[in-house]
C-alpha cells in the first residue's frame, strides 16, 4: 500500500501528541480539593471584603499570607448564611478550633525569598498581576500538584523565576542572586 | 491489513517524534532536577509571624552581633546590626545544623568509661581557648589525677588596628576572616597592606602589594621588609602560622605597646584561677605520655596537625573528639561525640584579636540542638565530678562585680556603664545578645619573650633536613635552612 509507512508514522505522532497533551497532565498531577469550599466572590461582593482585609501585611512588613482560623472565626463563630459549606466549615474547623490545611497554589521553593511589601507598596502591583482573578472566584479551584517535583501546577503557569525576571527587566530592575535566594 | 515489524518501527519513530512536541519529556527533565527539593526530611521553615532576636555569632572569635529573624523558634535569616555587618559565613550560619554530614549520635557512656580506664595522663586539647568552657577544662584537669590542659599557644594576643599604618601579613587572611569584619573594614583606609604568601589568597588579591614566597623563606623576607619600615611602632607583622621569626619583627620595629598590645583577660571568679591547671603547649608534652585525649574541636579556631599529637599518645591511648562531623579528628578518634553547632550553642566568645579591651559576649541559642548532642565542657566536668552548669552565669557575676566597663545592647543601640546595671539585668542583657567591654586603659606592651622562643607548630612538623649528619650540624648549611 502506498504511503503505508507514513500512515503508521503519523499515527504514532498523533498518539504521542494525544498522550502527551491530554494523558500526561492527568498522570503527572495529583488532584485534590481544598479542605473548605471557600467563595472569594461571596466575601468580596456580598461581604464587601477587599484582598488586604484577610491577606494582610503585619506591622513589621512581613506578609501574613492565607489567614488563620482566628481571622475566619472572627465572623463565622455562628453561621452567617445558609450554605452547607459554611456549616461544614464551622462544624469541622471553627468549633474544634482546628487550623485549615490549605493547599497553597503559589508555593515557591524553600530557597526563594519573596517579600510582598515592596511589590505591593513600592511597585503598587495589584494582587491579580501574579495571582490571577482569584478574588472573584466562586469556589476554590482543584489543587493540582506535580507528583515528582511536588510543586503546584499554578507555579508553572505564571510564577516561575523567568516570570519574575521578565517583569523586573520590563521595569528596569536588576538584582543579585542574594536578593531572592537567601 | 496486517502490520509488519517495519510498520511497528515506523509507528515507534512517530511516537518518539511526537513526544518531543509534548510537554512530557521537558517536564520530566525539570522534575528530575528538582525531585529532591521536597523529599521527606528536607527542612522547611514553618509559617508564622517572625520575631526578632539578638545574639552573637560563635563561628569565630570576632563574635559579631547578629540580628536573627525567627519563626516558631527557628531562625529564618541572620543579619548584622547597625555599623557591624557580618561576613558571608555568618549570613549562612543558620544552615549549619542541617549539614548532611552532621553526626547525631555518640557513645558518651562508653567514652567516659574509656577515659576512666585509661593508663597515662588525661589531657584536654582545647582548640578555642579563652572561653568559660576553657576554664572548666582547666579546673577539671586540675581535679583529675594526671590531668593536663593543652591549648595552642598564641604569640599575638591583641592588636590595635587604629594605630597601624603598614600591615605586613604572612598568610594571615586579614581581609577574609582574620579579625572582626567591621573593625577591619573601618580601619582599612588607614593602613597599607602587604600580603606575603605562597599562593595568592583573597586577601592577596585585595592587598596593596602581594609578595610570593616559598615556605621556609619567610624569615628572610620579613627581615627585608622590616628594613624599609620605620621603627616607630606604626607597623604590624602577622603570621598565620605564628612564626616566631616573623612576629619578632614587631619587637625590632618597636610595635610592642603600640600596634601589638597586652590586654587584660576577661575577669573570672577568683576561685577558678586558684583551681585551674596550667596551660601547656602540646609540643612540650613528653612523648607517649597521654593515655586519654579529649579534643574539643566543635568551635576550633586553629588546628594542630595530627603528626604533632600522635607521638604524645601511648600505644593504647583513647581519643575522644567533640565535633559535629567525622571529618576532623574523628578520623583518628575512637569516640566522636556530637556537638551542638551554631546557632544552637550556648557559649561565650573569646575576645577578638583586634579588640584593645577585654569583652564578654554570649552566643545564645536560636534553635534547640538535637537530643543526642553532648556538651563537651559538661562531659569533662563530670569526669572530675565538678558542677559547672551555671559557669557562664558565675563568670558574668564576677565581671559585674568588678564594676568596670560598659554594656552595649544592640536591640536599642545603648551603652551603659556597668555601675548603672544590676546583676540580674546584666545577665538578662547578655542573654539577649548584649556585649560587655572592659574600661579602656593605657596600652601596654606584652611580655612575650618566652613564647617567641617556643617553635611554632608548623616548625615542629617540618621534616628534618636529609643531611642530618655531624658534618651538616657543624657546617654553615644549617643556619641557612632555619
Amino acid at each position: 500500500m502506498k504511503y503505508r509507512g507514513a500512515i503508521f508514522f503519523f499515527v504514532g505522532v498523533a498518539a504521542a501528541l494525544a498522550l502527551g497533551w491530554i494523558g500526561f497532565p492527568r498522570v503527572i498531577y495529583a488532584r485534590r480539593v481544598q479542605p473548605v469550599n471557600f467563595s472569594h466572590k461571596v466575601h468580596a461582593e456580598t461581604a464587601g471584603s477587599k484582598c488586604e482585609d484577610c491577606h494582610t501585611l503585619r506591622a513589621d512588613g512581613s506578609f501574613a499570607g492565607i489567614p488563620g482560623l482566628a481571622q475566619c472565626a472572627g465572623c463565622h463563630t455562628a453561621p452567617m448564611g445558609s450554605t452547607v459549606a459554611e456549616k461544614k466549615f464551622i462544624d469541622e474547623y471553627v468549633t474544634p478550633k482546628r487550623e485549615i490545611a490549605w493547599a497553597v497554589y503559589s508555593q515557591q521553593p524553600i530557597n526563594v525569598y519573596f517579600s510582598h511589601a515592596p511589590h505591593l507598596k513600592l511597585a503598587n502591583l495589584k494582587c491579580e498581576k501574579c495571582h490571577g482573578d482569584e478574588g472573584h472566584a466562586d469556589g476554590p479551584r482543584v489543587y493540582e500538584q506535580d507528583r515528582i517535583g511536588g510543586y503546584p501546577r499554578d507555579v508553572w503557569r505564571s510564577m516561575l523565576m523567568k516570570d519574575c525576571i521578565r517583569c523586573h527587566h520590563q521595569n528596569g530592575l536588576e538584582h543579585s542572586c542574594l536578593d531572592c535566594h537567601k | 491489513m496486517s502490520s509488519t515489524r517495519r510498520d511497528l518501527l515506523k509507528m515507534t519513530a512517530g511516537v518518539a517524534a511526537g513526544t518531543l512536541f509534548t510537554p512530557a519529556p521537558w517536564r520530566l527533565i525539570t522534575d528530575s532536577a528538582i525531585l529532591s527539593e521536597n523529599w521527606p526530611g528536607i527542612f522547611f521553615s514553618s509559617h508564622g509571624a517572625p520575631t526578632e532576636k539578638f545574639t552573637n555569632c560563635a563561628l569565630c572569635t570576632a563574635g559579631c552581633a547578629v540580628k536573627a529573624r525567627c519563626v516558631n523558634d527557628r531562625p529564618i535569616s541572620l543579619a548584622g546590626v547597625v555599623k557591624s555587618p557580618i561576613c558571608a559565613l555568618g549570613l549562612a550560619g543558620l544552615h549549619m545544623p542541617f549539614h548532611t554530614a552532621r553526626i547525631a549520635h555518640g557513645d558518651a557512656e562508653n567514652a567516659a568509661a574509656a577515659v576512666r580506664a585509661a593508663q597515662g595522663k588525661v589531657a584536654v586539647l582545647d582548640l578555642r581557648p579563652g572561653r568559660t568552657a576553657s576554664w572548666t577544662y582547666r579546673r577539671a584537669m586540675a581535679a583529675l589525677p594526671g590531668g593536663i590542659y593543652l591549648a595552642p599557644q598564641r604569640i599575638l594576643n591583641a592588636v590595635n588596628l587604629a594605630a597601624v599604618k603598614t600591615l605586613v601579613s604572612f598568610g594571615a587572611p586579614v581581609l577574609d576572616g582574620w579579625g572582626t569584619p567591621s573593625k577591619v573594614l573601618a580601619a582599612r583606609e588607614h593602613f597599607s597592606l602587604i600580603q606575603v604568601e605562597k599562593d595568592q589568597s583573597h586577601t592577596g588579591l585585595l592587598a596593596d602589594r602581594w609578595i610570593p614566597v616559598q615556605p621556609g623563606n619567610e624569615p628572610v623576607v620579613a627581615q627585608q621588609i622590616a628594613r624599609d619600615l620605620p621603627a616607630d611602632g606604626s607597623s604590624l607583622f602577622l603570621s598565620s602560622a605564628e612564626l616566631p621569626s616573623v612576629l619578632k619583627m614587631n619587637v625590632t620595629l618597636g610595635n610592642l605597646g603600640h600596634t601589638v598590645i597586652a590586654r587584660n583577660e576577661t575577669p573570672v571568679p577568683a576561685a577558678w584561677s586558684k583551681q585551674a591547671a596550667a596551660v601547656h603547649a602540646i609540643q612540650n608534652v613528653a612523648d607517649r605520655s597521654i593515655g586519654a585525649l579529649l579534643i574539643d574541636e566543635a568551635s576550633a579556631d586553629v588546628a594542630v596537625p595530627w603528626d604533632v599529637i600522635a607521638p604524645k599518645l601511648t600505644n593504647s591511648a583513647v581519643v575522644i573528639t567533640f565535633a559535629s562531623t567525622q571529618a576532623g579528628y574523628g578520623r583518628y578518634a575512637q569516640f566522636v561525640l556530637p556537638a551542638a553547632v551554631y546557632p544552637e550553642v550556648t557559649t561565650d566568645i573569646p575576645t577578638a584579636i583586634d579588640s584593645v579591651v577585654a569583652t564578654f559576649r554570649l552566643a545564645t541559642p536560636l534553635m534547640a540542638a538535637p537530643s543526642g548532642v553532648v556538651d563537651a565542657a559538661e562531659f569533662v566536668a563530670s569526669l572530675a565530678k565538678l558542677d559547672t552548669k551555671d559557669a557562664l552565669q558565675e563568670r558574668a557575676a564576677s565581671i559585674h562585680a568588678t564594676g568596670r566597663g560598659s554594656l552595649l545592647s544592640y536591640s536599642d543601640q545603648k551603652s551603659r556603664p556597668i555601675k548603672d546595671v544590676k546583676a540580674d539585668q546584666f545577665w538578662t542583657a547578655l542573654n539577649a545578645g548584649a556585649c560587655w567591654s572592659d574600661s579602656e586603659s593605657p596600652l601596654k606592651a606584652p611580655r612575650w619573650e618566652a613564647t617567641i622562643a617556643t617553635p611554632a607548630i608548623c616548625e615542629a612538623v617540618r621534616p628534618k633536613p636529609p643531611l642530618f649528619t655531624k658534618l651538616y650540624e657543624e657546617s654553615g648549611l644549617k643556619g641557612i635552612a632555619s
